[in-house]
């Protein structure tokens, strides 16, 4: 369960959003439209003038970044010095946490990833599906992706199988996308205009 | 474009005339066997090997100082940093001597834990820090400014710290950054004369006992103080040039290629 309000700004651009809800939210809008900044609000990475972000229940907003467990996947979010496999287990081997063979070849099949070898080396929605592996293993209270579905060739599919594995483990997803047909993949959605987002676009 | 281009050509090679005339002089007219004795290898030597230390330390403190300034912009520490570059150089000598004096409290306390800085390895591995992390850190400042920080901020996201951040997700992936900045606080290490002349005019230490620094013996040579005259003066630090040109050369070149 998030339960986010975000009064911010980023130099003269200001972001107004309200988001309540539990499973996969959809943020849609525009290039520009704000909701890269929505999501660096609720990841921290933007300080609120008003608000708060709460997940399950904690006033995550209060804490600092490494703490809030909130992971933001962008395009960039990859360490390129790794092989997959220890990409993948980054996250969790952080927090001290074993994963088992199982687990990391479960979730490596269900996001298609059938690549060894360097990240660096990777194509961008390669990157991305293992960045994306990485933020799910690691547990978090939530995953904020940012314009990092729309790069991957089994878009529809894979948000699917991303939310539906997000779920499984107890985590929240909210995704940002241009086209407000996305909302149909996620629990809800919200549209973003000029900064401030609204329940459906309404 | 062109006639500007024209211009900074001509001065940067203004800036060079001394230099190569100097090169010509030492390796050529001028060239003088008391120039190239094992004295002044050695000498030279020490240099190489105070300044390679010197970057060292400036690696390994300085790098996560730079790295707080990039994402930081912290204006204090930033112009703490900037101090010693301002103020001239042989101030920076006679500041450590009177640290490390048997007539001040500090220098009583060093030297009663054994630390002293005149005429020793370390007081002229000191002064050259002091001299060069200013360089080392404007140099690392802007490469880490440079990087993308999605990655950091994904590290921070899955639970890293900033100083995580920096030692698992930032180093491993800036080779290119790090390599050049040594080598660039190494160069400028190596051109320091100012300070040693006066904390480490010669270290008392082996393997390089009774041996002066490189900038130094030059000086010596030239003041009469050394035998040899002009002429063994020019050709040592025609020497010099032809061991400190690379150093600095691919501190710049390493820093180009790693430009996209």
């Amino acid at each position: 369960m998030i339960d986010a309000v975000v009064r911010a700004h980023v130099g003269a651009f200001k972001i107004s959003a309200d988001i309540e809800g539990e499973g996969v939210t959809c943020v849609a809008g525009t290039n520009g439209a704000g909701k890269t900044s929505l999501m660096k609000a609720l990841a921290g990475f933007v300080q609120l003038d008003e608000g708060h972000v709460r997940v399950g229940g904690v006033d995550v907003g209060r804490l600092p970044i490494e703490k809030r467990g909130i992971v933001l996947v962008t395009p960039g979010s990859f360490f390129p010095h790794l092989d997959v496999k220890s990409h993948i287990k980054w996250g969790a081997r952080l927090k001290g946490e074993t994963l088992s063979e199982e687990q990391t070849a479960k979730v490596s099949k269900d996001l298609g990833i059938d690549f060894e070898g360097p990240v660096r080396n990777l194509s961008l929605g390669m990157r991305e599906r293992v960045s994306l592996a990485t933020a799910l293993l690691a547990k978090p209270r939530a995953v904020l992706v940012d314009e990092v579905f729309s790069s991957l060739h089994d878009r529809e599919a894979f948000v699917k199988i991303y939310g539906g594995l997000a779920k499984a483990s107890g985590v929240e997803l909210i995704f940002t996308s241009q086209d407000e047909a996305d909302g149909k993949l996620a629990d809800r959605m919200y549209v973003m205009r000029e900064g401030t987002a609204s329940l459906n676009g309404s | 474009m062109n006639s500007l281009r024209v211009i900074s050509y001509t001065v940067a090679l203004l800036l060079l005339v001394p230099l190569v005339v100097l090169l010509y002089y030492g390796l050529g007219p001028f060239r003088s066997s008391a120039g190239l004795t094992t004295g002044i290898f050695r000498s030279i030597e020490l240099s190489i090997v105070s300044s390679a230390i010197a970057a060292a330390v400036d690696f390994a403190l300085f790098t996560p100082l730079s790295y707080y300034l990039a994402r930081s912009q912290d204006p204090v520490v930033e112009s703490l940093v900037d101090i010693p570059v301002g103020i001239p150089h042989p101030i920076v000598g006679v500041a450590l001597l009177i640290l490390d004096s048997p007539l001040t409290p500090t220098g009583q306390f060093l030297l009663y834990l054994g630390i002293n800085f005149f005429n020793t390895i370390l007081g002229l591995v000191f002064a050259l820090v002091i001299m060069s992390a200013p360089i080392y850190v404007k140099s690392m400042q802007p490469y880490f400014e440079s990087r993308d920080p999605a990655a950091e901020d994904f590290a921070m996201g899955l639970g890293a710290s900033r100083l995580r951040s920096l030692y698992s997700v930032v180093l491993p992936d800036s080779t290119r950054g790090i390599v050049s900045a040594s080598l660039i606080a190494m160069s400028r290490a190596l051109g320091e004369f100012g300070s040693v002349s006066i904390i480490a005019f010669y270290v008392l230490q082996a393997p390089f006992y009774g041996v002066s620094p490189a900038s130094v013996t030059i000086f010596q040579l030239y003041s009469g103080a050394m035998p040899g005259g002009i002429d063994a003066a020019v050709t040592a630090s025609a020497a010099m040039i032809l061991v400190a040109l690379p150093i600095t050369l691919a501190g710049h070149l390493v820093q180009r290629r790693g430009r996209v």
